[in-house]
């Protein structure tokens, strides 16, 4: 793409070419350029290739799954009932998904509209963390297709597993029409767009409840095997708020991360707000990160100290959860401080990475590695397990990409107003970059919003 | 395929019938006697009543309280001491062959005063006696030792001509 | 301010919230002491003598596949086994000081099972007799059971591609226990290990084994108070961990782990909308409503036109 920029070709970021002439969807799908453009960049690109190899051994085995049964795939067993899909899929994907909630909050609810170059980036990651969580769970269970069977069919109101249907459906449902205001620009359906924008406020303050309660719902369907889980991983009563306090940074350094590939591997698709912001975005993201962690690394010794578990950590069990709270919390936190005080970026972003592998770590901890420690066995994954659980991981990618190519999430899409009075654009970008605010009642009004004056 | 077995069971029944009336009269001690509770699973068992009378000369080693030796254990002496032979001396004149079936459930229901509340069953009776004594002297202890095993016996343990045939699939499979 | 806009807001969080309302209702549910004329099955383990039998039976009486080796075979010792989808009930040996202790395992028919109470749909139904039943034709398939489950007992048919079910020990609640016949397994047992009764006589008619025989039986009945009590109950001559029972369970249902968690639920769905939508008239109140949205609907009038006119 880059290529295709520096020749000067067109893209894709309003309903209009420069000839005034509407892009038609096609040419909106192919970003501007024509098919065969189109396809020799993606044929140009080694990830691509990889991904194409990934594909062709994952997508038959994942068909395989559901024609040979779930032992074909899975070394589940009675003891360990979930694996890898579970496991990572569901349990690490939540909570790296808590951006949308959180960036919606920062932006909709407090105001911070310095946040809103990355706001869409954050509902976006949150919708497809809990899109390809559900559809890892639909991997795992054993008769997906009975699914809705929670909401219609019979009801466990008591399980905190009904909590986290009814919560993650309905969230998904709020994230969806969060981000099809993005989709209805690009399509060009702006009735649609004004009408999610008025439910904003509404969707955002659902999602923030939504999120609370089932962030902690997934914690706490681990205090149903208090014998289970190792007592260092477990906590009856702080369980969901180690689960919960832990997502924050989760999803905020999932931001940072997907952001930081976003600006190195397609430049060409992030508008100059996007980028003259991302710095400063970041560096303020990490901060939110840092309070997180912080929070969290207090509430974890807090529930050691609650259930007197400190001789554990004197165990093999101990130095492996020692291990994850580096990795994953006291480094993490030390690189953040450090980063945010001399205004690192680098080592923002990498500690940003640390954070997210250490919340995928606890995840994976509880559900898999550390669960059943009493039990002699180990349950190691099937290699088919692995290969579904990547496989699963690469179409996640695949999807985020090409929204990310065409949506109006890294660049804010250019409306006929803005196209032709070039200053415009320039100064508001500037006044995104915080140096100024925008003043208020400039000609950057509807007349709606005018008549309201 | 069943014909070969077909003359044990009217057999069985009239070594049983004939060995009900001696022992339930007490008249004169039967040398032999067929247990057949098992009879669905297991040949009955041919008791060789006259060999553990010689083994064990003590009647009450196993009539506990009904017959020879009258209660001995302490804790039983305190109201039992007095107690008589009893006339049924036959484990199946107490001990019910059905002691877990609904009816059973409603008589127990009926006399909760009782004291002897926890009186196993016939087959209970019958194993805890045998075995509890075999283990200690040494006798057979193996469920086959004392009663071959029958057709029905061996299709409900997988066992003999039931065995499941071990192939390398379908072992895995199933 | 769009007075208007503010309002749907609150009524979308007010739909929202109720959509999680069927929550409340399960803290509301205390705990639960059993069915009174609940049955059970006492276990003594000083009887048992290993022969297998009750695996036997079950395996016929609920019609399980073909075992891999007969039922009389006495190599499978060798190894600790456990209740799967094939075999709702196996018998493991622990060697002891005493000579070896056979356990008979299987569902033990928990008072408040933590099965029930973890299932989505509800597929799980504690019957008046004792018995957990479970119902094949609304299970998803999460295996939430099989992780929740204090005794590892529930297993799953993991190699069925269309309709794969948990299976495990139902008490022989359709074909016997509803009738008010004994399960299977205690009907065959040769040592009247079993003792199948209503659970409160079972009770008593352990402390009374224990009253009476004092030097045979450890002074404990598990299934008393585990979890909350259970319908099947074990005593035992030697330790109960010796012979592979999970002494460090406590006496409160599992479900009462889960009840700090279910508590928040309705105070997160009643405070949390008016909170956070008091935060943002506080939070936004003083810049004069302008509403900046980056991606605000200011700008699109032109195309709104545009629409117009197709």
């Amino acid at each position: 793409m880059k290529r295709y920029k520096k020749e000067g070709k067109e893209l894709v970021d309003s309903m209009y070419r420069k000839n005034e002439r509407k892009w038609t969807l096609k040419e909106k799908l192919f970003l501007g350029l024509t098919p065969q453009q189109y396809m020799a960049q993606a044929l140009r690109n080694p990830f691509n290739w990889i991904l194409a190899a990934i594909f062709a051994v994952g997508i038959p085995i994942i068909l395989g799954r559901f024609f040979f049964g779930l032992s074909w795939v899975t070394h589940s067993s009675c003891d360990y009932p979930w694996g890898m899909f579970l496991g990572f899929g569901l349990f690490a994907m939540v909570p790296l998904s808590s951006s949308g909630f959180q960036l919606g909050t920062t932006v909709e609810v407090f105001g911070r509209h310095d946040f809103e170059p990355i706001e869409r980036l954050g509902l976006l990651n949150g919708l497809l963390g809990y899109l390809f969580a559900v559809i890892y769970l639909l991997v795992d269970l054993g008769q997906p297709w009975r699914l809705p069977y929670p909401m219609v069919v019979s009801f466990g109101p008591a399980a905190v597993l009904f909590l986290v249907a009814w919560h993650v459906a309905t969230y998904l449902s709020v994230q969806v029409a969060e981000v099809s205001s993005a989709f209805f620009e690009w399509i060009g359906f702006p009735v649609g767009k004004r009408g999610v924008r008025k439910i904003t406020l509404g969707l955002t303050v659902a999602g923030i409840i939504l999120s609370t309660l089932h962030q902690g719902a997934l914690g706490a369907l681990f205090t149903y095997a208090p014998g289970k889980v190792h007592p260092l991983w477990y906590s009856a009563s702080f369980q969901w708020l180690h689960f919960f306090v832990s997502s924050l940074p989760g999803g905020l350094c999932m931001v940072i991360a997907v952001s930081t590939i976003a600006v190195k591997t397609m430049t060409w698709r992030c508008d100059d707000r996007f980028k003259e912001n991302l710095d400063r975005l970041t560096i303020s993201l990490a901060k939110g990160a840092s309070m997180g962690l912080a929070t969290y690394l207090t509430i974890k010794l807090i529930g050691i100290a609650h259930d007197n578990e400190w001789e554990y950590l004197a165990t093999g069990w101990g130095q492996w959860f020692m291990l994850e709270m580096f990795i994953g919390v006291i480094a993490p936190l030390v690189l953040f401080a450090y980063g945010i005080k001399n205004r690192l970026v680098g080592v923002v972003r990498f500690s940003a990475f640390m954070t997210v592998f250490g919340v995928v770590l606890n995840r994976v901890n509880t559900a898999m590695i550390t669960f059943n420690w009493k039990l002699a066995e180990r349950e190691i994954p099937h290699w088919r397990e692995a290969v579904i659980s990547l496989t699963i991981f690469a179409i996640y990618i695949v999807v985020y990409r090409f929204i990310l190519y065409r949506l109006p999430i890294l660049y804010a899409w250019k409306t006929a107003d803005e196209l032709e009075p070039v200053a415009e654009t320039a100064r508001t970008a500037k006044a995104y970059a915080g140096e100024e605010r925008l003043a208020v009642g400039t000609s950057y009004k509807t007349n709606e919003e005018a008549s309201f004056q | 395929m069943d014909t070969g077995f077909n003359w044990v069971k009217p057999m069985l029944l009239m070594i049983a019938l004939a060995a009900i009336p001696s022992v339930s009269l007490g008249a004169g001690l039967p040398d032999r006697i067929a247990l057949d509770s098992l009879k669905n699973l297991y040949d009955s068992v041919q008791f060789n009543h006259a060999g553990h009378i010689r083994l064990l000369k003590d009647c009450a080693g196993c009539h506990h309280h009904t017959t020879g030796n009258l209660v001995e254990d302490a804790n039983c002496v305190r109201c039992h001491q007095n107690s008589s032979e009893t006339k049924v001396v036959a484990c199946r004149g107490c001990h019910a062959a059905q002691p877990f079936s609904a009816e059973a459930q409603r008589k127990k229901q009926a006399e909760m005063k009782l004291y002897h509340q926890d009186k196993p069953g016939l087959k209970g009776a019958y194993h805890l006696n045998c075995m509890g004594c075999h283990q200690k002297m040494g006798g057979p202890t193996g469920c086959k030792d004392c009663h071959p095993m029958n057709k029905t016996g061996e299709a409900l343990y997988n066992t003999g001509s039931f065995a499941p045939k071990k192939t390398g699939k379908a072992a895995k499979e199933h | 301010m769009k007075r208007r806009d503010f309002l749907k807001g609150c009524m979308l969080c007010g739909a929202a919230s109720s959509l999680g309302l069927p929550a409340k209702k399960a803290w509301g549910s205390g705990s639960f002491e059993g069915y009174s004329e609940g049955m059970g099955v006492l276990v003594d383990l000083t009887r048992c003598i290993g022969c297998r039998s009750c695996e036997a039976a079950c395996n016929k009486e609920q019609k399980l596949p073909e075992p891999e080796v007969p039922f009389d075979d006495t190599s499978v010792f060798e190894e600790k086994r456990r209740p799967t989808e094939k075999a709702y009930t196996v018998v493991n040996r622990y060697e002891n000081k005493g000579g070896p202790v056979y356990r008979k395992i299987q569902c033990n028919h928990c008072n408040e099972p933590a099965c029930l109470t973890s299932c989505f749909v509800n597929a799980y139904t504690k019957t008046k007799e004792g018995a957990v039943i479970y119902n094949p034709k609304v299970c998803v398939g999460c295996r939430n059971c099989m992780i929740a489950c204090p005794f590892n007992v529930p297993g799953y048919s993991y190699s069925s591609a269309t309709n794969p079910v948990v299976k495990k020990c139902i008490f022989c609640y359709d074909t016997r226990v509803k009738y008010g016949k004994p399960p299977a397994c205690v009907e065959v047992c040769p040592q009247e290990v079993l003792t199948f009764g209503h659970r409160k006589d079972l009770i008593k008619m352990g402390h009374e084994r224990i009253r009476e025989t004092p030097d045979k039986y450890v002074d404990h009945i598990y299934g008393e108070k585990e979890v909350g009590g259970t319908g099947w109950l074990y005593l035992s001559g030697v330790p109960f961990d010796k012979v592979g029972f999970d002494t460090t369970l406590a006496n409160e249902p599992i479900i009462s782990n889960v009840k700090d968690f279910l508590g928040t639920v309705p105070m997160v769905l009643a405070i949390w909308p008016a909170l956070f939508t008091g935060f943002h008239l506080l939070s936004t109140r003083n810049k004069g409503h302008d509403e900046g949205h980056g991606h605000d609907q200011s700008k699109s009038t032109r195309e709104d036109s545009d629409n117009e006119k197709i």
